[in-house]
């Protein structure tokens, strides 16, 4: 290092002024996985659907691996362009080919996510509209709506303001943990039980459902490292802000799914879920603690879907952009609308998608919260297992390929068993994948939805060896992101 | 990039700071004030000359490479992407090539040009050698290439050919080149940056 480079440096200093602190970035990463969208939304529906009443202990258990993986994640990092995408991890740690099949999936696996999310709106926004007006049209209907919205800001490019978002963000987990004190002084006859939180309650016929749900909930935690080149010190903020955003969710998801169970009971719980279901814990609050505070739940219930679902349109847009600029989808992906700065063709197609899910459901009738938001949440959900599966095991190759002072512990170790719990998980889910589809355990469609994945990878790969064949200056570049124009001089 | 009328803006203000910053120092370059260390890989950016450049702004460019020779064009594209919209507006009023920003009943107005043709001459200039298939003067090449890096030639221009536009930068010196591909990468994590 030189001398100059010791002196104060006014350039660091007025950049670093705009740099994000801890704080922002947990803001940032929390509000993507919106945690009054997956308590009133998520939950009931898990434990409807699944019958499980171990959801308590999965996002405790859940979380602890989620953590496992951060350690391999967030160091790799540090060293790596284009953090931001997992893709960039698999093709800069075990080969261009798997980052291009690893990039398949986790377009299919976003835009389950993000589509998955229209099923919820209409059940959000119905009982207010109800309350209100007296009347609220078909869920479709509210549907469009949310999508016409979301399209307009994706285009527009407005991601939610970050101070509306920590404000809304702060509301919502106030709201829930309101909730949660009002379910406890309220225990059902029998008292409180703490049975959701024994691995025996989860580990049940229909674990594998349970888990690919409560896996949805965490969706968004991972966007944490894309601050990495914007936040104050890359070494230092990324990883605890990602250490404390899984913290706070997995410890307020836990005992939020096991407050509700409180005032049903543990057995009363599988059955008021099925009956009340995205309404479940507003009935809850109004009986305790008055119609006003459950209004406000329910008001910040249809704010947190929308935030959610815009963040989630970003995301995925954006990750379709840099596809684009690296030339692996065609260059109009790459495109910017100058005006706005968005990433234009990856949101118009994010847009058009929405509009089709939402049309063949509504044409053929289909429930929107258990068949859509709950179907699509689940299966983006193991398409997020598979891609931290991918992510961890590239952290490893990654780290014997190019030797660093990190520990052993966080490029080995931690990785190594974040890889294993999660292939277990996966194997769970697929085993209960009848279960989350609500179909007969013969039936086709079970293998038919994760062996869309499959395909993708298939294809991802077929896609990487034709790019390798006639394109080398594109394969060249794979995984760098917006750095590929630049062929990854930094 | 902007209205040759109104002078309401087509670019975003945050993708127009960087190619303005793109510019700032592509004109220091062009004058041999200032050039691209391509051998160390990190894309220096430091002064080769320490005289006067004769204008507030690129002066002002040059103290701070002087100051700190050691950064990377990237950190100086978005250290200079900060502040460089208002200096640039404030030295086109200065040269009285813009009016100065009116306010009118609350609405705050841009700063419209005092001469619609002037304005509109430099992208004629680019839509004529476009048509034409002819790369125009360096300077101009130079102008095209930060106008396609930052998504404002697609928008703006009459045609894009990206053929055109890769032959045209194509005739641009080594560091000038680089400039322009780091003012694309930068216009890329912008895009996908959450703020």
């Amino acid at each position: 290092m030189s001398l100059t480079e010791q002196r104060p440096s006014a350039v660091s200093a007025a950049l670093a002024k705009d740099r994000l602190g801890v704080p922002s970035v947990v803001f940032f990463v929390i509000s993507a996985a919106a945690p009054l969208m997956v308590v009133a939304g998520s939950v009931p529906t898990a434990y409807a659907v699944t019958g499980v009443i171990g959801v308590p202990f999965a996002f405790l258990m859940l979380g602890a691996i989620f953590t496992l993986f951060a350690v391999g994640y967030v160091t790799m990092a540090r060293h790596v362009v284009n953090a931001g995408a997992f893709y960039a991890y698999a093709a800069q740690g075990l080969g261009r080919t798997q980052g291009v099949a690893t990039a398949w999936v986790a377009l299919l696996a976003y835009n389950a996510l993000q589509l998955g999310l229209y099923g919820i709106i209409g059940s959000a926004a119905e009982p207010l509209l109800l309350d209100w007006f007296g009347g609220s049209p078909a869920w479709w209907v509210i549907a469009l709506v949310a999508w016409a919205l979301t399209g307009l800001l994706g285009l527009l490019r407005v991601d939610v303001n970050g101070k509306i978002l920590s404000v809304l963000l702060v509301s919502e987990i106030a709201v829930v943990l309101v909730f949660d004190i009002g379910d406890l002084l309220h225990a059902a006859p029998s008292g409180i039980s703490f049975e959701g939180f024994t691995p025996g309650s989860l580990f049940v016929p229909g674990v594998g459902a349970a888990l690919a749900t409560v896996v949805a909930g965490f969706a968004g935690i991972e966007s944490s490292v894309v601050f990495a080149e914007e936040s104050k010190d890359r070494n230092r903020t990324v990883p605890l802000a990602t250490y404390l955003g899984i913290a706070i969710i997995a410890v307020l998801y836990a005992i939020s799914a096991w407050a509700q169970t409180v005032p049903t009971g543990p057995d009363g719980i599988v059955k008021a879920a099925s009956e009340q279901g995205t309404e479940l814990i507003f009935n809850q609050a109004a009986a305790h603690l008055g119609s006003a505070v459950s209004t406000i739940g329910s008001v910040l219930f249809v704010t947190s879907s929308m935030a959610c679902m815009i963040a989630f349109h970003n995301t995925t847009a954006r990750y379709i952009f840099a596809l684009g600029r690296e030339n692996v989808l065609p260059s109009v992906f790459g495109r910017t609308s100058a005006r706005t700065a968005a990433p234009m063709a990856g949101s118009v197609l994010q847009t058009v998608l929405g509009l089709i899910v939402i049309t063949v459901y509504a044409v053929f009738g289909l429930d929107p919260v258990t068949k859509l938001f709950f179907t699509f949440g689940a299966f983006g959900g193991l398409g997020l297992l598979t891609l931290l599966t991918v992510t961890s095991i590239s952290v490893i190759v990654f780290f014997a390929r190019n030797p660093s002072e990190e520990t052993v512990w966080r490029t080995r170790v931690a990785p190594a068993l974040a890889a294993l719990a999660l292939c277990v998980i996966i194997g769970m889910t697929l085993i209960n994948f009848d279960t989350v589809l609500d179909v007969a355990p013969d039936a086709a469609i079970r293998w038919i939805l994760p062996g869309i994945y499959v395909v993708a990878i298939i294809l991802g790969v077929a896609w990487a060896r034709v790019l390798k064949a006639t394109r080398p200056e594109v394969y060249a570049n794979i995984g760098l992101g917006a750095q590929a124009v630049s062929g990854g001089s930094k | 990039m902007h209205d040759s009328v109104t002078g309401r803006t087509r670019l975003h203000p945050r993708l127009a700071s960087l190619g303005l910053a793109g510019a700032v120092i592509s004109e220091l370059m062009l004058a041999e004030r200032a050039t691209l260390d391509l051998a160390s890989g990190q894309d220096r950016l430091y002064a080769t000359s320490r005289d006067a450049t004769g204008d507030p702004l690129t002066q002002s460019v040059l103290d701070h490479l002087i100051a700190e020779p050691q950064h990377p064009v990237a950190t100086w594209l978005h250290f200079f992407a900060r502040t460089i919209y208002a200096d640039v507006t404030g030295r086109m009023i200065a040269a009285k090539l813009l009016k100065p920003p009116a306010r009118h009943l609350l609405k705050q107005q841009p700063a419209a040009p005092v001469n619609t043709n002037t304005a509109a001459w430099p992208l004629a200039r680019l839509n004529l050698s476009v048509e034409r298939r002819k790369p125009p003067v360096i300077r101009d090449c130079v102008l095209f290439g930060l106008f396609v890096a930052t998504g404002g030639a697609q928008r703006a221009l009459r045609e894009h050919d990206p053929a055109f536009a890769a032959a045209t930068i194509a005739v641009l010196s080594a560091p000038l080149q680089k400039l322009i591909v780091q003012t694309q990468v930068a216009v890329g994590e912008a895009v996908i940056s959450r703020r």
